[in-house]
């Protein structure tokens, strides 16, 4: 009992808008997740990635006012990386070949690194999120405060979201940032100002689509192992379903590249179609997309299936959330 | 399946116990009333409100004790009241330190620093109670507060209710099977059975027998004062108690009577006072279809409080 017990006492104040109560929802779910020491621990451990970008980017601008530097990194693109195009920019116009370097760096960084620490990521944490609340009820006690079921999943996604842009958005933007540090002057603002917008896009494209499809699976069971187990066997699956439905008849036919070659591969020259089974795959629809944001899709295809194939998982996934919801309360 | 049909009643200021069997629909209601649910027809006025309309704000003026067991993983125990009252706009410290004077009201100690898995099913009821009232709605919705309390706890979070409505004015809708609760605190009572409404009346009125009736509790033999008593021209019948007779058809001013024909008798009489209809009978009569007091057709559905 409290040393000088007060009894009930009313209380009147000024009471938030409603419209902010989602923040509310996402603060505390973030404060959960938060206490997690492995959590932190993997954020961390997704940050060291962009060492690679950050040291490509210093030798990038460096090679800018180094001479000696420059032909280095001009052979290299011409062998190792097999860009003869790139490398030749480079001599004549550094202007033009800086923005498309930024670029392809930092949509390497999304594409490999990041796009596997966020399946890692969020599949540890999503499931627990709307799961949790089905098993304990926890979803009575938010709706019998004045908040929608859109409110409700929008704060849980909020979750997600800051996780995701705490490995992506935020290393990716801070990489823009030291590339214009290192360069040797401001003018390089003006030559890359979209890439900041493009990092924000990308972003989205990878928040929205992932976050609705993890909310979903877990609004689907209130034990989150499953939802965990089906997050990952979509990745795992359509990944590997693209992998033998988009290259198999190639090996079959003894096309494939052998051994360790040069830049990479011309796939259209060896009969392969990319494009044609992506769909299957979270993963190289997700990339055609943020490829095509940073205008550095190789592939011939259209990208509105890709497109469409996104904004469908979205609606689905949201719906799922909302109608389990109002299912679980009506019960 | 209809859930709950032509359910048309007006709740006064008060507390009201809202009884019925499993499945006759109550936390149907009280969730139709937050809006939880959605109803197929209908309309009424929640406090000030338009139902269903403004089923959100009446949400924000509405304090619901969920009858499940249900917290949020993870948080301790003010840490969740404080999220209940951030959810209802309490800002910053304020919504903690109404978080902790709640807790205090609820007589929580050290343990609201503790995770809420960890608290027994009492512990739980008391922190949804706290919940309930971090932001001093005028309106509580209490879906079985007891379950799970001990006999202390439960008397102390009874004298809560009583309180909270006699000195603070609050409404409050208390559904519980528990009748001695409802006896203890509810002003008046609504009833449903199979998605009906059944009863709608002061527990005053209910608990008042269709005829005058005195109780009568006697001592030793009681085959003379009841001959004698017949003979005079009630009616008297046994109670289910040993010694205990009710005495009908018999008015204020004839009770003198009932003393004259035991002296008479030579009969001891223990106690002798106007008897009430029990909550257990009217809810039993009610349930088995042999009572029904609806009010007037076309009345508000809910205007409780204020």
């Amino acid at each position: 009992m409290p040393v000088n017990d007060l009894g009930y006492r009313p209380w009147q104040g000024d009471r938030t808008n409603q419209v902010v109560r989602p923040w509310v929802v996402a603060r505390s779910g973030i404060s959960l997740v938060w206490r997690r020491r492995w959590l932190r621990t993997m954020l961390m451990l997704a940050w060291l990635p962009i060492v690679v970008p950050a040291l490509a980017l210093f030798a990038f601008e460096y090679s800018s006012v180094e001479p000696d530097f420059q032909d280095a990194i001009y052979g290299l693109m011409r062998g190792p990386l097999g860009q003869p195009e790139l490398a030749r920019q480079l001599i004549d116009d550094p202007d033009q070949a800086r923005h498309q370097v930024w670029s392809s760096l930092i949509l390497v960084f999304f594409r490999y690194p990041q796009l596997l620490a966020m399946v890692v990521l969020i599949g540890l944490v999503a499931p627990m999120l709307v799961s949790y609340d089905l098993r304990t009820k926890a979803y009575l006690m938010y709706f019998s405060r004045p908040l929608s079921p859109l409110q409700y999943v929008v704060g849980k996604s909020a979750v997600i979201w800051f996780i995701l842009a705490m490995i992506v958005t935020v290393p990716a933007l801070l990489l823009h940032l030291l590339g214009v540090l290192l360069s040797s002057d401001f003018s390089v603002i003006s030559q890359t100002w979209d890439i900041p917008l493009r990092i924000l896009a990308a972003s989205a494209v990878l928040m929205i689509p992932t976050t609705a499809l993890a909310m979903g699976y877990s609004s689907l069971t209130s034990e989150s192992r499953y939802a965990t187990f089906a997050w990952f066997a979509t990745w795992a699956m359509g990944f590997v379903a693209y992998q033998i439905l988009t290259f198999s008849q190639t090996a079959i036919r003894g096309k494939l590249p052998r051994g360790r070659r040069r830049g990479p591969v011309n796939w259209e020259e060896l009969g392969v179609d990319l494009d044609k089974w992506r769909l299957l795959s979270p993963y190289h629809t997700l990339g055609k997309v943020q490829a095509w944001i940073f205008d550095l899709d190789t592939t011939p295809a259209s990208n509105a299936p890709s497109l469409l194939m996104l904004g469908a998982i979205t609606v689905a996934g949201f719906w799922i959330v909302r109608s389990r919801i109002i299912a679980r309360l009506s019960a | 399946m209809c859930a709950l049909e032509d359910v048309s009643l007006q709740i006064r200021p008060g507390i009201t116990g809202l009884l019925g069997p499993n499945g006759s629909g109550k936390s149907t209601l009280i969730k139709s009333l937050l809006g939880l649910v959605r109803t197929q027809s209908g309309r009424g006025r929640v406090l000030h409100y338009a139902w269903p309309r403004d089923v959100r704000a009446i949400r924000d003026s509405v304090g619901y004790l969920p009858e499940d067991d249900c917290y949020i993983a993870g948080l301790t125990g003010i840490e969740s009241v404080t999220l209940m009252s951030r959810l209802s706009g309490l800002a910053g410290n304020e919504g903690l330190r109404r978080s902790h004077e709640m807790l205090d009201y609820c007589g929580f100690g050290e343990e609201r620093y503790r995770e809420v898995e960890s608290y027994s099913t009492g512990m739980r009821q008391k922190l949804k109670f706290a919940q309930t009232l971090v932001h001093d709605p005028p309106l509580l919705i209490l879906d079985e507060p007891t379950t799970g309390l001990d006999p202390d706890q439960r008397v102390a979070m009874l004298n809560r209710i009583r309180n909270l409505a006699i000195k603070h004015g609050k409404s409050v809708i208390l559904s519980t099977h528990i009748l001695h609760d409802v006896r203890s605190v509810c002003d008046q009572v609504i009833i449903l059975v199979g998605g009906t409404l059944r009863v709608v009346d002061s527990l005053e009125n209910l608990s008042r027998p269709i005829e005058p009736t005195v109780r009568v509790v006697i001592v030793g033999d009681a085959s003379a004062f009841v001959e004698a008593a017949t003979i005079a021209g009630y009616s008297v019948r046994a109670e289910e108690d040993f010694g205990v007779w009710c005495v009908e058809r018999i008015g204020p001013d004839e009770v003198k009577r009932l003393w004259q024909i035991a002296a008479e008798t030579r009969t001891s009489i223990r106690s002798l006072q106007p008897a009430v209809n029990s909550l257990d009978k009217i809810f039993m009569d009610v349930a088995a279809g042999k009572l029904r007091t609806v009010p007037q057709r076309g009345m508000e559905a809910v205007d409780a409080g204020q």
